[in-house]
């Protein structure tokens, strides 16, 4: 069982499907991760934006820390398991692809 | 006391052991408040536990009940078992607004958190402020029965529905537009809960209140088919206000009882509900108990209604007030013309008060005197066709009058509009990146998903409504808007999406390019040169306090000055000639002034006619009988005058 976990800014509508221009990041983004879940079997996604799931984190010290520090522009922050794999800015397709599978080999290993 | 059993009392009487429910469901100024306080009246005194809740943003249950009321459960002191309680709902959605900002203060600093708190000043979070409302008081095993003088409407109870619709969504973790409702999963089971219990007629019952008008009985079809596609079964229908048969003594009168009267026969065939009571003007305002039960008795015991013909409001010459004072025709013809480029003329106000009428008679005297004139309604119940007697579609279509086009926004084509545009940005956004491993159909059904949102139905509704700012060739352009609280969510909505994108803008680079766009659109609307707001609304105490408040949130959210009132259906001095109407005219002379005093801007008074005008003849002879519209026409004609 592989987590991937996304901390993100406020924001309305994590689709970007919402306001008077679709936010293509957004859009993107959803779509792969809901691409990523079919791929893979073992694969736990959950995103928390600082909106609608605060207590993610306020609970979560690691990143509660980061976000002190540096303010909410050190959002979006990808975690896969323990590790955090990207600050400031959301992964692609292909780069989460990348970094999933890197997780699995090092698991296997 | 009477042993009649009517329909309305069956529905009303709580029939078991477990709490029962009673909304009061119509638009303001119908009576909604009297009809509710009269059943908990009624409900007590035939010794039931009752508890009354309103709602209502200026509640005048004091007035009806002689006594203070407020934020808390407060027992009524002349009659035992009947307690009540005001809801602020401003203060409910800020309290909700509150509470889901609190934990955030720790991680987000002073600026950011504001731009949460203008995301949070969404229509939909107060929709769910106003809805937990209910929540709250669903547990209340200390009443046998509790009176709300509000009803959810569909688009709420859809709403609420929705987290449940999503739940897959949720457990992704992912949200939606009404976010707010998600980040309270915890509170699904309460809303679960609580529409079961709306759905239930067993513990339910559903009124509406409505006047003997033909709009006001086709909305409360509408809204009745709205709640019965959510399994709500509306069973009770009060027509209140028509006029009493002994006091029309001439032919105007005496022809719009008729009309009434047909009305009421005609709510009696069409619409579905179990019961149906109604409930005749009396010479002056409703309150005090003697009046609620004889309400309460005509409804629920089946009795003749009282009609004190002299009593009342104070009558009298001696009150009479010096109309000419209130207003100047100079002053309103300087909103209707242009000043500065295009005028734009917003006419708003709740269903019922005739904007519509007002707004196209307006139009239609603008364009016959000479100004190239676009009138155009947001309002999804617009009559302009029947108003006009021709087709009106959803582009601007030329009517027969000389310089007029009309236009109607057809929310559903709107939203299709919007959909199709929201879809191709998707589909070009994915075809620049053709390298990517991304499924782009399986993309596109998700963003396709997303669009069924409530949200983007209020996207499509501003998309059409910012387009109208850009149409070239026009004097003026007339909105004809939709009812009060529907307008302010859309005026408002291009501050909210402002709020939203700058809140992008932080991780995201340049707001997207609409920004500027929607930033033009509240210039113009705040400039008083480019734009006049009117409020349209009738001489009662309901309907303007409505206009008040929805007028000062208009100034505080969105910075918009009211530029001028209208004050509908003045009763005409020629006819109505006895006590009962000369009581009328003192109430409504007395909130003539009242309007005067609060808005303190010019005043467009237009009188009750004994039928609406329908076609152009109709609506230019109209124009001639309203307060600065006769001097537009004069004013252009001799473009040397002052101006």
């Amino acid at each position: 069982m592989i987590e991937l976990t996304l901390y993100e800014e406020a924001m309305c509508c994590s689709t970007g499907v919402c306001g008077p221009d679709p936010d293509d990041e957004l859009v993107e983004l959803s779509a792969a991760l809901d691409q990523l879940e079919s791929s893979f079997d073992e694969l736990e996604i959950s995103r928390a934006n600082m909106q609608h799931n605060i207590d993610e984190f306020l609970e979560t010290q690691r990143i509660y820390d980061l976000v002190q520090e540096n303010g909410p522009s050190i959002l979006p922050i990808t975690v896969i398991d323990d590790e955090i794999v990207a600050k400031s800015a959301y992964l692609s397709y292909d780069e989460l692809e990348a970094a999933l599978e890197d997780r699995m080999q090092s698991q296997e290993a | 006391m009477t042993t009649t059993t009517t329909d309305a009392r069956d529905i009303v009487e709580p029939s078991g052991e477990e709490t029962e429910f009673v909304f009061f469901s119509g638009k303001g100024g119908v009576g909604k408040s009297t009809v509710s306080c009269a059943t908990a009246t009624w409900l007590a005194d035939n010794d039931y536990d009752t508890l009354l809740v309103t709602t209502d943003p200026a509640p005048n249950l004091s007035d009806i009940f002689g006594q203070e009321i407020g934020h808390e459960v407060t027992a009524i002191d002349d009659i035992e078992n009947l307690s009540a309680i005001e809801i602020d709902p401003d203060r409910a959605a800020e309290e909700y607004r509150q509470e889901t900002i609190e934990p955030m203060r720790e991680l987000l600093g002073e600026e950011e958190i504001e731009t949460v708190e203008e995301q949070l000043n969404s229509p939909c979070v107060e929709e769910i402020a106003a809805f937990d409302n209910f929540v709250d008081f669903i547990d209340s095993p200390e009443y046998d029965i509790v009176v709300f003088d509000t009803a959810p409407t569909g688009h709420t109870i859809r709403l609420m529905e929705l987290p449940s619709d999503w739940n897959a969504e949720l457990e992704k973790g992912g949200s939606t537009c009404i976010g707010p409702a998600a980040s309270m999963e915890d509170k699904k089971d309460q809303y679960e809960r609580a529409i079961e219990t709306l759905q239930d007629s067993e513990k339910t019952a559903f009124g509406f209140v409505g006047k003997p008008e033909d709009s006001s009985i086709d909305e409360i079809e509408r809204s009745a088919a709205d709640l019965a596609d959510l399994g709500i079964e509306s069973q009770l229908l009060v027509v209140n206000g028509y006029l009493p048969e002994s006091v029309c003594e001439d032919p105007f009168f005496a022809g719009k009882r008729e009309d009434e009267q047909d009305v009421i026969e005609r709510a009696k065939t069409e619409f579905d509900a179990d019961a149906m009571a109604s409930y005749p003007l009396q010479p002056g305002e409703i309150a005090g108990l003697d009046l609620l039960a004889d309400v309460g008795s005509v409804i629920y015991d089946g009795d003749e209604a009282t009609v004190e013909v002299g009593s009342g409001a104070p009558a009298g010459p001696a009150q009479e007030l010096d109309i000419d004072s209130l207003t100047t025709p100079d002053a309103v013809a300087d909103q209707l013309r242009p000043a500065d480029g295009t005028r734009y003329l917003f006419f708003t106000g709740k269903g019922g008060v005739g904007k519509s009428t007002i707004a196209s008679t307006t139009a239609t005297t603008l364009a016959a005197s000479g100004y190239e004139t676009l009138v155009v309604t947001t309002d999804p119940a617009a009559h302009l066709e029947d108003i006009f007697g021709e087709p009106v579609g959803h582009e601007p279509t030329s009517v027969s009058q000389d310089n007029l086009d009309a236009a109607r926004i057809d929310q559903e084509k709107a939203l299709e509009e919007y959909r199709a545009q929201v879809l191709d940005h998707v589909r070009e956004m994915y075809a620049d990146k053709e390298e990517t491993q991304i499924d782009v159909e399986a993309a596109i059904a998700n963003v396709e998903e997303e669009l069924e949102s409530p949200c983007a139905e209020e996207m499509a509704a501003l998309e059409k409504f910012v387009s109208y700012f850009e149409k070239d060739g026009y004097d003026i352009v007339v909105f004809d808007t939709a009812p009060t609280g529907h307008t302010l969510r859309l005026l408002e909505l291009p501050s909210d999406w402002k709020g939203f994108m700058d809140l992008g803008s932080l991780t995201k680079g340049a707001a997207p390019a609409k920004g500027d766009q929607y930033d033009e659109v509240i210039e113009t609307m705040q400039n008083p040169d480019k734009s006049s707001f009117a409020f349209v609304m009738y001489p009662e105490y309901t309907p303007m306090m409505e206009a008040y408040r929805a007028a000062e949130d208009l100034n505080d959210q969105v910075d918009i000055d009211t530029s001028f009132v209208v004050a509908n259906y003045l009763l005409p001095e020629e006819h109505g000639n006895n006590a009962f109407f000369a009581n009328r005219r003192a109430q409504q002379q007395q909130y003539l002034g009242e309007i005067s005093d609060r808005f303190d801007t010019p005043m467009m008074l237009a009188p009750l006619r004994q039928d609406e005008p329908i076609g152009l003849d109709e609506l230019r002879e109209f124009g001639e009988e309203i307060t600065g519209l006769a001097g537009v026409t004069d004013d252009h004609k001799e473009p040397v005058t002052q101006s």
